[in-house]
């Protein structure tokens, strides 16, 4: 092998290392007692299925991590699939319809992905309290649809705007409305759009925590990252095995849902971009 | 179209044209009008917020007019969060782009087995920033984190990543490059991907070395992209406070708390919910005038139009 070549592939492996070790090492960390942690450097890999177990069940069930990804499960979905209802038509309509100011609409629901959170968590939280629906699952869902909206509308409309418009000016010599075009039509070629639409729609939630830090008081109706974020918060000190499992907890979902995404990542990252 | 001729073209008979507006609204209106409720209204709340010192504890709230932004203005802690903020962005987006780019022409070799190391760097993004936080918190602890074992194992001594206030920023860019530098090397590879070859081999032609193609042909090419994906991250960056709440939560010597950081801490921590939209409406004024600027220079529709 040339040099040049070798170098080449020890960047790669180093690469991969750095990409990976982190999770590695949390998942390390995550199996030790909490004195190990200080007294192993580093961390050894003899592992101890006893102290493992003692581990998560305390952050599984003690802390309530699992019942916090129960909640996230449910709360996401539901609002992943309302902002897909809303914004699959919409989409269609700045893909298709021509209507005046459609692009600088489109920008400015594009926009919207760019809200700081914190301007808008205060009156949601007010508002949320306004209905009664503080400390509540639909208290989440409502906002969380709208955080979600604006990127599935635009993941959407970079998917309707790739399918060939003899497509539906055929379906429209037969006489089709655009109802049925949308339903019969573009609905089964869109799946894939449809599918990196929701992903990302739900892994932008996901992560999100401001708006559950005001919705949410009792304890069993936290999500998984608010969870995460008051078990491990960088105020205070933590038990360090215990943080790594939450760690771990939360990075599970995702490595599940990094399945799903590898063939649409790019697509879903770049929605809006330049082709 | 009841007057609709057969031979009028095909490309004009355009069903019912009285239903199109209908169907327009029914379209639109849903995704129109609940972000309107959800997120313009929220919006236009918060702009009456910051004129008011609306508290956690106080009910209601005064009505106090400009006093929340004068005492911005005079606010030594809202400008070291200014300055936090910009430190912040400008670094991370700078190192970002310049990794993300060699990134993208180091796997433009195609090495064998790259696309496992492609996609393991997707994973960080994906990631609760939260998470990334504290997992960079125990990688880079003095007493016992790896990465300080591994410097000192080199016969280094680690700098105080999250001890020293002027290390902190620093550290919390490179934390934030090990999560988000992936995502300028997706856009800028997809891009370099889509380039057609026959200029590159026009260029090796006439004797163009690598590094004056690379500069003068492949760079220039790859530009839209980049200026893309710097303006994402700029953003982003500059609207992200959770990677901070894990890894620092603001210090030390609130050296690490940013304009968005800022905000929350006023929003949540002491509940002073008038100054803190205050604070996130100077935001949306620096976040507005970024868009203006990348709307001018980048063209984010999708799709031919």
């Amino acid at each position: 092998m040339r040099p040049g070549r070798f170098v080449a592939y020890l960047t790669l492996i180093a690469l991969g290392l750095i990409g990976v070790a982190p999770f590695l090492y949390l998942a390390v960390l995550s199996t030790k007692k909490r004195i190990e942690i200080t007294a192993q450097v580093p961390p050894t890999l003899n592992f101890n299925w006893a102290q493992i177990a003692k581990n998560y069940n305390e952050v599984l069930f003690g802390q309530g991590m699992l019942s916090f990804t129960v909640n996230s499960l449910i709360v996401v979905a539901v609002a992943t699939a309302i902002a897909i209802v809303i914004g699959t038509p919409a989409a269609y309509a700045f893909s298709r319809l021509k209507f005046k100011r459609s692009d600088s609409l489109a920008s400015t629901i594009l926009s919207m992905r760019f809200m700081p959170p914190i301007a808008v968590a205060i009156p949601l939280f007010i508002m949320m309290k306004f209905v009664g629906l503080t400390d509540s699952y639909a208290g989440l869902v409502l906002p969380y649809v709208a955080f979600s909206l604006p990127l599935v509308v635009w993941i959407l409309i970079g998917f309707f705007d790739e399918i060939p418009r003899e497509i539906d000016e055929a379906a429209m010599i037969d006489g089709a409305t655009h109802f049925r075009i949308l339903w019969r039509v573009m609905l089964p070629i869109i799946r894939p759009g449809l599918l990196t639409a929701a992903l990302f729609g739900a892994l932008f939630i996901w992560n999100e925590f401001l708006v559950a830090l005001y919705v949410i008081d009792s304890r069993g109706l936290q999500t998984i990252s608010l969870g995460a974020a008051t078990l491990v918060s960088a105020q205070r000190p933590i038990d360090w095995n215990i943080a790594a499992a939450v760690g771990v907890v939360t990075v599970i979902p995702i490595l599940i849902f990094s399945l799903f995404v590898q063939r649409y990542i790019v697509r879903g990252l770049t929605a809006g971009a330049v082709k | 179209m009841t007057f609709a001729s057969a031979s009028a073209p095909a490309r004009f008979t355009f069903g019912k044209p009285e239903n199109t507006k209908l169907t327009l609204w029914l379209f639109l209106g849903p995704c129109v009008v609940y972000l309107i409720a959800f997120s313009v209204y929220p919006l236009i709340h918060s702009l009456r917020l910051s004129f008011t010192d609306l508290t956690a504890a106080s009910g209601t709230g005064n009505f106090v007019g400009l006093e929340n932004y004068r005492a911005l203005i005079f606010d030594p802690l809202f400008w070291n969060a200014a300055r936090n903020s910009a430190v912040m962005v400008t670094l991370a987006v700078a190192l970002q782009v310049v990794l993300g780019v060699a990134l993208a022409m180091f796997f433009n070799l195609h090495l064998r087995g790259s696309w496992i190391v492609r996609g393991i760097l997707l994973l960080p993004m994906l990631m609760t920033p939260i998470v990334v936080g504290v997992m960079w918190r125990a990688l880079l602890n003095p007493d016992w984190g790896l990465v300080d074992w591994a410097i000192r194992l080199i016969g280094i001594e680690p700098p105080d990543w999250l001890g020293s206030v002027d290390m902190a920023i620093v550290t919390l860019v490179l934390v934030d490059s090990w999560q988000w530098t992936p995502f300028v090397f997706v856009i800028v590879f997809a891009r370099l991907q889509a380039l057609p070859l026959e200029v590159f081999e026009a260029a090796n032609v006439d004797g163009a070395g690598p590094f004056t193609t690379f500069r003068r042909i492949t760079l220039p090419m790859l530009m839209p992209a980049i200026v893309f994906a710097a303006v994402f991250r700029a953003v982003d960056a500059f609207r992200s406070f959770d990677l901070i709440y894990g890894l620092s939560y603001g210090g030390p010597a609130r050296g690490t708390i940013t304009l968005a950081f800022f905000a929350f801490q006023n929003g949540f921590q002491f509940q002073n919910y008038g100054y803190a939209a205050a604070v996130a409406y100077s935001m949306l004024l620096v976040l507005a005038m970024g868009t203006t600027v990348m709307l001018r220079y980048v063209q984010i529709r999708p799709g031919a139009r």
